[in-house]
């Protein structure tokens, strides 16, 4: 490959000074002149008739401008299953179901006149536990849904599951848990919905999925009486996503809602207890899981039957199933495979997408399930992996084309760095574990289109603007996508305005998910960069009689590559392109979609044109008599084509390593009775700075011919291993195996004292 | 919308007198840290803020005196307060995070009396005494009198805690403070347990690099021969009750016995036995319990080893 310029580059974020000084403006900064604000009122029983809704006292309040309950909207739901309605009537089903609105002119206003509004219910029995939910004769959350497991019959067989288990030699059969945990995005959700005098809708957001948002409002408007409007979506800064920002929610709704019933714009801003309470976190699973292998270890089956815990509502999370068929079919080689899942009903909060989108759940059941079989075997569990691990050129069971694939060099990477021939069983108390993944790294085709366009134009100066339908949720796309302009284009980094933020003026795309904004948007910009070079090089070639082939752009200047002489400057081209007679203004125009495949009926396709990888390796020491348990040292290797920004890169594996652990270790949003528990961050334990051991990231470069520069996707993969690595490493180190996430001290402390009574 | 007025004045004299003026419906703040959270969640709506911050009798922070105005993060980088108030300067480390040390007083901590407040066992096993002044006149409590419950304290309206006043001990003596977090930063303990031992001798001082190499156990063990015994002692427990707490039997226990490692492990279990915990979403009880159990006991084993080596601060490998 010829010398790169940009790409390859540790370049820092070019959204970083702005949000480092303060400039950066957040939807908590937003204001539009006129503008009220929303306060939602939230249900006060997980599951309740609503007998009397009163809002006459809080309609009286001086400043309350509007005051919306169910029965004053029109009839309407949203969500993946259409479910939700944004306000409810009739019931309530969760203790953030929505029952009015309000819009004042402050939010003290509105929170005051919250308090006004006068319920009363009829306590009705719930349903917490989603096994308790499924069974005959239990209570139903929807009575016209008939049953509370959702009709989404999750299900992928492949090989013959019965011949493999009279085959094998070991097998190994258990049950694992984990714990509901969220986003803790630092930007907390708002909106702020405008219309203008013809009732076309401008909602300023911190949507991750600008296009499809759009698409559900314009849905919205329609049901409102609002047919063939347009809706523009402006996006904030914003604060992080990690999947909480990959659906609409009712906050959205109720601001366009009040919106319209005032004719002002409304701003509805989540306070942090609101964000940990009232959006959707990453639901928690049951796990059955069996694994068996020959005699030699090599993987024969794997079996799994997991249960999810969908809430009272249907979101993303209830798709989960469909990624973590991935890991599931494709972390191993491993033949036959049989998985069913079901999302179930009750009355807590609902499930979303959150990083990993349902990776984490399954790799955690997979690697301590694959570490108890490789001890079964009696076979080392770094050997184990290894012997059964992934090859490029494969086909999994699913129909994936595995193209590159750097897994084994990952583990190589984690097996050497942590010493694990060495060192492992050397000091008492002190254990090794790891666990690998493999995530999409290639787009993931869930949607008809999994595209992303990109228009770029260039100026009389050289100065470039790029157009991506792309979001920068803080993962650094803006960066990535300039580094791929400016080395096509061959002018610094700093000349390309990268404009992600506006549905009016952006083209088409799917939205930030599934790790797929280097490849595509990469992709993308890379296509439309090359249209635009190609049509500089031609207007260059005219003026230095040189055939557009021996020309080459770099630092603003087209020269020959045969003839140092001939050269002339970007801007001087362009200048004399426009002011010519006719003129002519550069724009060029890119609309990549990968060639992957939706699932067919039996869950099959090629999802991803390319795979990502990586393994995971931790020494930890654990303190016998509290429990806990303290990382010595953590080695991510990720198999991630080509990095288009090393330090960007790293900060992506250092952020999922580090959500990794709170995830294995802490993290848990404690519900009793369908209430949280610990909606602020002094009882939700995140990690901080101080906790965070040095992560070492290997990176491991496959060069993957379909993606931009080489390049895969990185953004989810740092979290997914992280958990089981934990978990293999305590059994390690003093033999006892923890299998319902988080990994307390307690849980430790208390597994130590049965198994020393034993 | 929340009004209040606010009021930053230079002495205690004028504090008192604007606390007079509001009837005691004004709210004395000093960090903020507690009460601006409390206001914010509106548990508090205090018609006026009287500010503590410009009033420098409460700043003193010498010898044998701490201002209620002093700062975490001030004691923690004071060198008098790690040498010979140790237990206190583990409290000042682990505070919160920098943020809040920066503004947060101890007079603050006090007085919000959180069962979980870290200065507060350290203030317990350094026997100091609140000096509280009002506009009538000045009173002297011990602290172990100063906490009545959970948010609740002596403190009548409209007074100000001033200082403390703590003795210096003798060369004899190493004090600690363990708190048992799920986090290294911005956590409040599980457990807290602070330890004061004086010992009997002070001819105790381990010089010899081999016995600094060795393990405490194995010292614990000259010490047995030796007959060192404890002279005087002092433990308490925070999160363990509705208010810190001292652990008086189990002081009781090691007072004036020879140190051993089975007296320790018996003194340990009789402070769990003068713990009350609770389960709550912070901790389970029998997990507090069993802290307790082990953090005495290592507590116990830190303040020995502080009296031995009082050049080594922090020693996590071997103790903790
Ligand atoms: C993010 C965060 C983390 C925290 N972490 C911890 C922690 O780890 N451990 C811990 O113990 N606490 C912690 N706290 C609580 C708090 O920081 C401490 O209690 C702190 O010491 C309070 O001091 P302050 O000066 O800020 O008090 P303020 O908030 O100013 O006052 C607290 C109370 O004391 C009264 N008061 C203050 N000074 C006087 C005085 N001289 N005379 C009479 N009354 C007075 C005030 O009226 C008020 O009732 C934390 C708080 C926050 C926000």
């Amino acid at each position: 490959m010829a010398q790169l310029t940009f790409v390859g580059k540790p370049i820092p974020k070019k959204d970083a000074p702005g949000k480092v000084a303060g400039e950066a403006a957040y939807i908590q900064d937003l204001k539009v002149p006129g503008m009220l604000y929303g306060r939602i009122l939230y249900s006060a029983y997980p599951h309740a008739k609503i007998v009397r809704l009163d809002t006459t006292k809080a309609e009286k309040l001086p400043g309350v401008k509007a005051v919306l309950t169910g029965s004053t909207i029109p009839p309407f739901k949203f969500g993946v299953y259409k479910d939700n309605p944004p306000l409810k009537t009739g019931k309530v089903c969760s203790l953030r179901d929505e029952i009015a609105a309000v819009a004042a002119v402050s939010p003290e206003v509105a929170q005051d006149a919250l308090g006004l509004i006068e319920v009363e219910y009829e306590e009705l029995p719930a349903l917490f536990d989603p096994i308790e939910a499924m069974k005959e004769g239990a209570l139903l959350i929807h009575e016209e849904h008939k049953t509370n497991v959702l009709k989404m019959p999750w299900k992928l067989i492949v090989g013959d599951l019965d011949a493999a288990k009279k085959e094998a030699a070991h097998i190994v059969e258990d049950t694992f848990r984990t714990q509901w945990v969220t986003h803790c995005c630092l930007g907390a959700s708002g909106c702020i919905a405008s219309f203008d005098i013809n009732n076309n809708l401008t909602m300023y957001s911190n949507t991750q999925i600008p296009y499809l948002a759009q698409k559900d409002f314009m849905e919205a408007l329609g049901t409102f009486g609002l047919k063939n409007k347009k809706v523009r979506i402006i996006q904030s800064v914003i604060g992080g996503g990690f999947g909480s920002k990959l659906d609409t929610y009712a906050y959205e709704y109720l601001a366009i809602l009040l919106a319209l019933k005032t004719r002002k714009p409304v701003k509805i801003l989540f306070s942090r207890e609101e964000e940990f309470f009232a959006t959707s976190p990453r639901q928690c699973t049951i796990t059955k899981i069996s694994h068996g292998c020959t005699k030699e270890g090599k993987l024969l089956f794997r079996e799994m039957e997991m249960i999810l815990d969908n809430g009272a509502y249907t979101s993303w999370g209830a798709t989960t199933p469909s990624v973590m068929m991935l890991p599931i079919s494709s972390l191993y080689k491993v033949p036959n495979v049989k998985y069913t899942a079901k999302c179930v009903y009750t009355n807590n909060t609902y499930s979303q997408a959150m990083r990993g989108y349902g990776n984490p759940q399954a790799t955690f059941a997979i690697e301590c399930s694959l570490d108890q079989l490789a001890e079964k075997a009696g076979i080392d569990p770094y050997e184990f992996r290894f012997m059964n691990a992934n090859e490029p050129g494969e086909t999994t069971p699913q129909n994936f084309k595995i193209t590159s694939c750097g897994v084994k060099e990952c583990m190589e990477a984690v097996k050497t760095r942590l010493g694990w021939t060495g060192k492992r069983m050397q000091k008492e108390g002190r254990g090794f574990g790891m666990a690998a993944l493999v995530h999409v790294g290639g787009g993931a085709r869930v949607y008809k289109s999994d595209g992303c366009g990109t228009i770029i134009k260039i100026d009389d100066y050289g100065k470039v603007d790029v157009f991506t339908g792309s979001s920068e949720i803080g993962q650094g796309s803006e960066t990535i996508v300039a580094q791929i302009v400016a080395e096509v284009l061959g002018v610094p980094i700093d000349d390309i305005n990268v404009i992600n933020n506006d549905t009016d003026v952006c083209p088409w795309d799917v939205g930030v998910h599934a790790s797929r904004t280097t490849f595509v948007a990469g992709n993308s910009a890379l296509g439309a960069a090359q249209k635009l070079r190609e049509q500089i090089l031609d207007l260059a070639a005219a003026t230095l009689n040189e055939d557009p082939s021996a020309l080459d752009l770099k630092g603003s200047v087209i020269f020959s590559k045969n003839d140092k002489e001939k050269k002339i400057a970007l801007g001087k081209i362009l200048r004399s392109a426009h002011y010519a007679p006719g003129g002519k203004m550069l724009v060029a125009e890119y609309f990549y979609d990968p060639p992957n495949e939706n699932f067919d009926k039996e869950f099959k396709g090629n999802l991803s044109v390319a795979y990502a990888y990586g393994a995971h390796g931790v020494e930890v020491e654990v303190d016998k008599e509290t429990g806990q348990v303290k990382i010595i040292k953590y080695v991510a290797a990720h198999d991630v084509g080509k990095a288009i920004n090393p330090m960007l890169l790293e900060g992506q594996i250092y952020g999922g390593g580090v959500m990794g652990l709170g995830y294995a270790l802490s993290e848990n949003m404690v519900y009793q009775n369908g209430k949280i528990m610990n909606p602020n961050f002094l009882d939700y334990k995140l990690l901080t700075a101080k906790d965070i051991p040095p992560i070492e990231a290997v990176i491991i470069e496959t060069d993957e011919k379909n993606g931009p520069f080489g390049a895969k996707g990185i953004g989810e993969p740092g979290l997914v291993p992280t958990a089981p690595a934990i978990a293999n490493a305590i059994y390690d180190a003093v033999g006892v195996r923890i299998k319902d996430l988080p990994i307390t001290p307690e849980k430790v402390l208390k597994a130590l004292k049965e198994k020393e009574k034993r | 919308m929340l009004h209040y007025d606010y009021h930053k004045p230079d002495s205690l004299k004028e504090a008192l007198g604007l606390m007079a003026q509001y009837k005691d419906e004004a709210v004395f703040i000093a960090g903020g840290t507690d009460v601006m959270v409390q206001i914010e969640q509106r548990k508090l709506k205090p018609r006026a803020l009287i500010s503590l911050r410009n009033v420098v009798d409460l700043k003193r922070n010498e010898d044998t005196t701490i201002g209620a105005g002093v700062t975490l993060r001030e004691l923690q980088k004071n060198p008098m307060i790690q040498e010979h108030f140790s237990a206190l300067h583990d409290a000042a480390c682990n505070l919160g995070s920098i943020q809040i040390r920066n503004v947060a007083t101890i007079g603050g901590n006090i007085c919000t009396a959180a069962p979980s407040a870290d200065t507060a066992c350290p203030l317990l096993v350094l026997d100091a005494k609140a000096l509280l002044v009002s506009a009538t006149g000045e009173r002297e409590v011990d602290i172990d009198e100063f906490f009545v419950g959970p948010g609740k304290t002596v403190l009548r309206k409209g007074e100000i805690l001033k200082e403390f006043k703590i003795r210096r001990f003798t060369e004899n003596t190493g004090s600690v403070y363990i708190k048992h977090t799920r986090r290294a930063a911005m956590d409040l303990p599980i457990v807290g347990i602070a330890v004061r031992i004086t010992l009997n001798r002070n001819d105790v001082k381990c010089r010899d690099a081999l016995c600094a190499l060795e393990p405490i156990s194995k010292i614990m063990g000259y010490f047995e021969d030796e007959e060192l015994k404890c002279e005087d002692a002092r433990i308490a427990m925070g999160v363990v009750a509705p208010r810190p707490i001292r652990a008086r039997h189990a002081e009781a226990a090691l007072k004036g016995k020879v140190l051993s490692e089975k007296l320790i492990a018996e003194v340990s279990e009789i402070a769990v036995s003068e713990a009350s915990p609770r389960d709550s979403v912070r901790g389970e009880a029998w997990y507090r319990s069993e802290m307790v159990k082990v953090l005495v006991k290592r507590g116990i084993m830190k303040a020995i080893e502080r009296i031995v080596r009082p050049g080594e601060v922090v020693y996590p490998e071997r103790l903790w």
